[in-house]
């Protein structure tokens, strides 16, 4: 959906926008240089990014759950969501990613509604 | 997997280079959000 979700003052859950960029995100199974991609070598990329994300956020506070979303198509494209147990480590983590970079991109940090990722659908 | 953990370095505070720093913060302001950008 394209409608623009209310952002919550306070969740435990914290959405990065656009966050993670497939290797292979112009063509599916090719590089940006048209060389294809060994399925296996995205995969790895996929859980290097998450293993980085990870261990950067549970600084903060203990992870209920963490889902990046792997499409291709524009909608949520590469968004992050993490959702911790306590409200608090969700604040500390999002003001502690305000201004910074991730792989030479801004990271785009917001609280976010969702509190149950199967139920986490636009209404 | 066997590769050692502690080798890889975090994408964590990996900034840009100058230029593209002022139109990702651009890109940001405008819109919210980043477009697909190839930056890898």
């Amino acid at each position: 959906c394209s409608r623009l979700h209310n952002r919550p003052t306070i969740s435990p859950t914290l959405l990065l926008s656009n966050m993670y960029q497939r290797p292979d995100m112009i063509t599916p199974g090719v590089d940006a240089q048209g060389q294809p991609i060994d399925p296996h070598k995205i995969q790895e990329h996929f859980e290097d990014f998450y293993e980085d994300i990870f261990e950067e956020l549970c600084k903060f506070g203990e992870i209920e759950s963490l889902n990046v979303c792997d499409n291709l198509a524009d909608h949520m494209i590469g968004n992050v969501y993490v959702q911790f147990k306590e409200e608090d480590h969700a604040a500390a983590a999002l003001q502690a990613l305000q201004g910074r970079f991730y792989n030479g991109r801004p990271i785009i940090a917001d609280f976010s509604p969702v509190t149950d990722f199967r139920e986490a659908t636009c209404r | 997997r066997s590769r050692s953990k502690s080798k890889r370095i975090s994408g964590f505070d990996m900034a840009p280079p100058a230029s593209a720093m002022l139109a990702g913060a651009a890109a940001a302001a405008a819109a919210g959000q980043i477009p697909g950008t190839t930056t890898m």
